[in-house]
């Protein structure tokens, strides 16, 4: 059996990449390997639709394929750019669902327990991945929940700190302090756990 | 926005929570050089890259990497189309050879029976040969149609993945036509705002002008006007005095304010207006006293700590002034 989220989907060698510019179809496979399971789950909360994430991937693969030139290691790491690649394309998918009329596939209480559901290994990830995602799980839920639910409705619904002061009903500079903060205790609890050599 | 603000906006940014203005602003920041906005959007922009990491993972279908790395090269799916409906793999030529040319076996004898024998072997061989040549080329027909079906279905896949190239790149065009329209809407909107902007202190200047002729010295008036870092401030008037305005021009050279406010009504004896300046709290900038039939005023001061404050606001106190604002507010604006 094939067991590609077992290698470590938070370290891809950026010369994967670099083969897949000289048109390494190995090369893009194990890309897929590494990455798919991480996109995937991405793609499910932001959409909420198996359907949609499956759609959605193979855009997002094949304009990997035809992109991946336009990497800069320099602007990040090889999973921080199809990250970000995944997130923009499912956050305009929902957008456009959104212009087409219909509802956000997530409400308010679904948004903050939607986090981090199970803190324990999981048998499809790489040690090294299953460590980060306790890292990551712990520092989320360490925040206050308002804080949790400003960043996640940022981040997965891609709603402006405007939208989502009108959406909870809570003043503008309250809003934007929850991300602030949030963000703020999120990057010193995660440098913590890489000072202590939590992760990676 | 100041510097601070920016500073602020740079973990909004990385969490996706600015409005594309803001967003504008930010970027327009970060590519004029600041080194700090950027250290610290690097940090912001690698935590947010990790919150998908504390996600429960789901796996992905398994056909899915099948799909996407046939839909990446169609070729995949022609060559195995054409194993899945032939059913077995095609000769290789080595085999073809063996089947045409069969290996002959020697004659032991040359006695009439053998040579009977021979002669039906030979004839029932041929028979054999033309019988096999027929079934050998239905069998290349078939073959050759098999290729053409199999070169059919290459092309029918090439042309799906066209349609498809084709359909991505019209949603692209179509999102890039409507970016660029929202981006013709706001220049247009941006082009009304300041014809406004600039017909507004048109207005300003002619009334500034004829309010303070024989009281300023026309040089420095002037100059401030001409001055693009002069900060200009609306001031609305409340309930109080329905028709009265208010413009507050700053020169950050002098450090001066120039408060023109116009129809405000007169001050009954023993009163005075008061400009305040509120950033945390109400500071007292100066008093000024409009008399029967003044229709306009002009006050200047000092006022070196104009950057700290937000709002402006005028009240009728008792004359002299007070510490603290008491009196009923006629006058209120805020700094865009």
């Amino acid at each position: 059996m094939d067991t590609p989220t077992r290698r470590a989907t938070s370290s891809i060698d950026p010369t994967l990449l670099a083969n897949i510019v000289k048109g390494d179809q190995q090369a893009f496979g194990q890309l897929y390997d590494h990455s798919s399971t991480l996109l995937y789950t991405l793609a499910l909360r932001i959409l909420g639709s198996r359907e949609e994430a499956d759609e959605l991937l193979q855009d997002v693969y094949l304009e990997v394929w035809r992109k991946v030139a336009r990497y800069d290691i320099g602007r990040g790491t090889p999973i921080a750019w199809l990250i970000t690649l995944t997130r923009s394309r499912a956050i305009d998918r929902l957008r456009a669902r959104a212009v087409r009329g219909q509802n956000s596939t997530m409400s308010l209480d679904e948004t903050v327990s939607s986090r981090v559901a199970d803190l324990g290994p999981s048998p499809y990830e790489s040690q090294a991945d299953q460590e980060l995602r306790m890292a990551v799980g712990t520092a989320i839920t360490g925040l206050p929940p308002a804080q949790q639910q400003a960043i996640e409705l940022a981040y997965y619904e891609g709603l402006s700190h405007i939208e989502i002061a009108a959406k909870l009903n809570q003043p503008l500079g309250t809003v934007k302090t929850r991300i602030k903060l949030g963000m703020s205790k999120l990057r010193e609890s995660l440098r913590r756990a890489w000072e202590q050599g939590e992760l990676g | 926005m100041t510097h601070e603000e920016l500073e602020e906006a740079v973990p909004l940014y990385a969490a996706g929570a600015l409005d594309r203005m803001e967003r504008q602003a930010l970027e327009a920041h970060l590519l004029s050089g600041c080194q700090s906005c950027r250290s610290a959007l690097k940090e912001y922009q690698s935590v947010a890259s990790l919150l998908p990491f504390g996600l429960s993972p789901v796996q992905a279908p398994r056909a899915l990497k099948s799909k996407i790395m046939a839909a990446r090269n169609p070729e995949h799916i022609a060559v195995d189309s054409l194993v899945k409906e032939s059913g077995r793999p095609s000769l290789e030529p080595g085999e073809w050879m063996n089947h045409l040319f069969p290996p002959l076996t020697p004659a032991r004898s040359l006695s009439l029976p053998w040579a009977i024998g021979v002669a039906s072997v030979l004839v029932i061989s041929l028979a054999g040969y033309f019988v096999w040549t027929y079934t050998t080329r239905l069998s290349e027909d078939n073959l050759k149609i098999q290729h053409l079906e199999a070169t059919l279905q290459e092309q029918s896949t090439k042309i799906a993945m066209l349609k498809r190239d084709l359909n991505f790149k019209d949603r692209s065009l179509a999102d890039m036509q409507v970016d660029a329209q929202r981006k013709a809407n706001d220049a247009i909107e941006l082009k009304s705002q300041l014809m406004e902007r600039e017909v507004e202190l048109e207005s300003t200047r002619e009334q500034l002008s004829a309010a303070v002729r024989g009281k300023v010295p026309p040089d420095e008036f002037a100059s401030l006007l001409r001055r693009p870092d002069a900060t200009v401030v609306s001031l609305a008037a409340s309930d109080m005095a329905k028709g009265a305005s208010g413009v507050l021009v700053y020169n950050p050279v002098t450090k001066k304010i120039w408060l023109y406010s116009a129809n405000l009504p007169e001050c009954p004896t023993g009163t005075a207006y008061q400009l305040w300046a509120i950033d945390q709290k109400p500071v007292s900038v100066g008093t000024f006293h409009v008399d029967v039939g003044e229709m306009a005023h002009l006050l200047v001061k000092r006022l070196p700590e104009f950057e700290k404050v937000r709002k402006f606001a005028v009240s009728l106190e008792p004359a002299g002034g007070r510490s603290q604002p008491s009196g009923p507010i006629y006058l209120a604006g805020q700094r865009s």
